[in-house]
């Protein structure tokens, strides 16, 4: 029975040590994606990317400059979404743009990490391009090859630039790495002939600042400043962040719940045994004068000794399976819509082991109970004679 | 002289148990009075309803007819859980097969019937140092029932029933699982326990040898007292 309990507090213990840390590297890829916090123009909720230029934010620089000044704020990076052909005569893909001003946006984001040729964009104003290797291939251009793109200026009218591939990103999601093209602010603002109007501002906040409190003090600065923008946090912007919890929390409660019903089940038929080979001790007992009350709390508190030191040997199991398997480089595969595996990592996750005890001891309760019960109710007689 | 109070009586008290479709009739219509001091044996054969008479008269059972006084209480009028107290605190119980806790030493055996009388750890320990030394086993106090010798383990038995320094001890078969020597030398113990501390014994037996030792010999015979008198 010890050793139900074991196997199923480590289950439990590694099973929330590995869901803690599917969610904080999730939750660290999608912010170094898409932030903290946007500032967008309100006009923008809820409208196309494509179009949200249309509805950008004019004068960036000045609330690049306001936002910039709080001092929760680690950085505001300025982008501009769009979509357009690129073109290298023979070949036209089309493809999902985004300008970007490149020094603070490599050092907020995966944007170097994802290089897999050539190298990030150097420069806001040059004719770098970065292209997903997916629509590289499409277009059948490598590092140092000129390609043209086109788009749609808001007004309306059609244009036209040169660009040069300046290296190839591997995109992790591999819809999104057939289509992806990043360019400096400057080539992608001659592109759309938009000035300094901008998507958005991209915000990083600094280590312990708190997410809710900066959003309003940017709001109210920002507003005050005349710029009629709206603050979105990364929770309502990263869908694919909330699906996946929820996800993986649905398949781990159903991997903790069978766990739970083994465990009471085991527990059950280990306790009724147990009162069963033990039915004429209890009478014995009885006899000398313990309570019905008394032979209860007996069988329950020997199923909770049996759960609590359960659990101290699952502890013990469970940090050596951890750090065995952190140890031992395991790739696991893509999350959904990714196209990279990430190394096994179990994150020491106080609240899964506690969890697991009062689960244990809550379930070797529940399941000692009723044999218990029984025990404490056969006549004295029957027990005493009992074969 | 007036009589003394009677320690339990049993009036009028019948049980019958389901064996397989049939009902049997273990004792009937049996009235019987055990007083302080007492030395009785109940002897008959096998099935003429002495071990059921003994658990109806310790509180081990209840019976479909009659009443069990105790101590001038009425024993059905009692709680379980007040019966459970009246066993601990006032009888002792001896069994054909010893019945000892398998897990606990022979100081831990005796010393059970005062942990459930919350008895403090330092009288726990001086009265399990006496009874054991009263019984020859104090060489033996700290080994469990499974090392000692059939012998050995009822005297623990005994040690065990008069813990809590009992009125009444109800002893069921007590030599039942023993030679004829050992059982002589319990019985002898009893008996002098019994001259001693003027704790009554009540023990059911068939053994005609056992029977002897009685100052009084209640008889049965299918489920009724036959006879009722000094041997």
């Amino acid at each position: 029975m010890i050793a139900v309990v074991t196997f199923g507090f480590a289950a439990f213990a590694l099973a929330g040590g590995f869901m803690a840390q599917s969610f904080d590297a999730l939750k660290e890829g999608t912010i170094r994606t898409v932030g903290h916090l946007q500032i967008v123009d309100r006009r923008a909720v809820g409208r196309a990317e494509e179009a949200t230029l249309e509805f950008g934010i004019q004068d960036s620089r000045r609330a690049r400059s306001i936002a910039a000044r709080d001092p929760g704020v680690e950085a505001v990076l300025p982008r501009i979404e769009f979509v357009g052909l690129a073109t290298t005569g023979p070949r036209s893909v089309p493809f999902l743009g985004v300008g970007v001003d490149p020094e603070p946006e490599a050092r907020a984001t995966f944007a170097r990490e994802l290089m897999v040729s050539g190298r990030y964009l150097t420069s806001a104003d040059g004719e770098g391009l970065v292209l997903g290797t997916g629509l590289a291939g499409a277009l059948g251009v490598k590092p140092g090859d000129r390609v043209t793109l086109m788009a749609t200026t808001p007004d309306g009218s059609l244009n036209a630039v040169d660009g040069v591939v300046e290296g190839l990103a591997d995109v992790k999601i591999k819809e999104l790495n057939d289509r992806y093209l990043a360019a400096g602010l400057g080539l992608v603002s001659r592109l759309l002939q938009s000035g300094e109007t901008v998507s958005k501002l991209v915000v990083f906040l600094r280590p312990g600042a708190r997410e809710t409190e900066v959003a309003s003090r940017l709001a109210r600065a920002l507003q005050e400043a005349g710029f009629p923008v709206v603050l979105r946090r990364w929770q309502e912007l990263a869908v694919f962040y909330g699906q996946v919890k929820l996800l993986y929390i649905g398949i781990f409660g159903f991997v903790g719940a069978v766990l739970v019903v083994i465990v009471i089940l085991s527990a059950a038929i280990v306790m009724t045994m147990a009162v069963a080979e033990r039915t004429r001790e209890i009478g014995t007992l009885r006899a000398l004068g313990t309570r019905p009350g008394g032979i209860l709390r007996l069988f329950l508190a020997e199923g909770i000794t049996i759960a609590v030191v359960g659990c101290a040997a699952g502890m013990a199991l469970a940090l050596a399976v951890r750090a065995a398997l952190n140890a031992s480089g395991i790739m696991l595969p893509p999350p959904p819509g990714g196209t990279h595996g990430m190394p096994i990592h179990v994150k020491l996750y106080a609240l899964a082991y506690a969890a697991g005890l009062v689960s244990m001891v809550a379930t070797m309760g529940i399941a000692s109970f009723f044999p218990a019960r029984r025990a404490a109710r056969i006549p004295i007689v029957e027990a005493l004679t009992h074969v | 002289m007036e009589p003394e109070t009677p320690l339990v009586e049993a009036s009028g008290v019948s049980r019958s148990y389901r064996v397989g479709t049939e009902r049997v009739q273990a004792v009937r219509n049996v009235s019987l009075v055990i007083r302080p001091g007492e030395f009785v044996a109940l002897q008959g054969p096998s099935g003429s309803g002495k071990t059921t008479l003994l658990n109806l008269m310790g509180l081990l059972d209840r019976p479909d007819r009659g009443a069990v006084r105790v101590e001038g209480r009425d024993g059905e009028s009692l709680s379980e859980n007040d019966r459970s107290d009246f066993r601990r605190d006032r009888f002792g119980f001896v069994f054909q097969t010893f019945n000892l806790i398998p897990v606990l030493s022979a100081r831990e055996n005796v010393e059970y019937p005062m942990v459930l009388a919350a008895a403090s750890k330092e009288a726990r320990a001086s009265r399990s140092r006496e009874l054991l030394a009263s019984v020859g086993l104090s060489e033996k106090a700290e080994v469990r029932p499974d090392l000692l010798s059939g012998g050995q383990r009822q005297r623990v038995a005994i040690a065990r029933a008069l813990a809590n320094r009992p009125s009444i001890v109800f002893a069921d078969e007590p030599t039942a699982n023993l030679d004829s020597r050992t059982g002589e030398q319990i019985l002898d113990l009893m008996r002098e326990i019994n001259d001693a501390g003027r704790v009554a014994f009540l023990f059911a037996t068939h053994d005609p040898a056992v029977v002897a030792r009685a100052r009084r010999i209640v008889t049965l015979h299918d489920g009724e007292i036959a006879s009722d008198g000094a041997p």
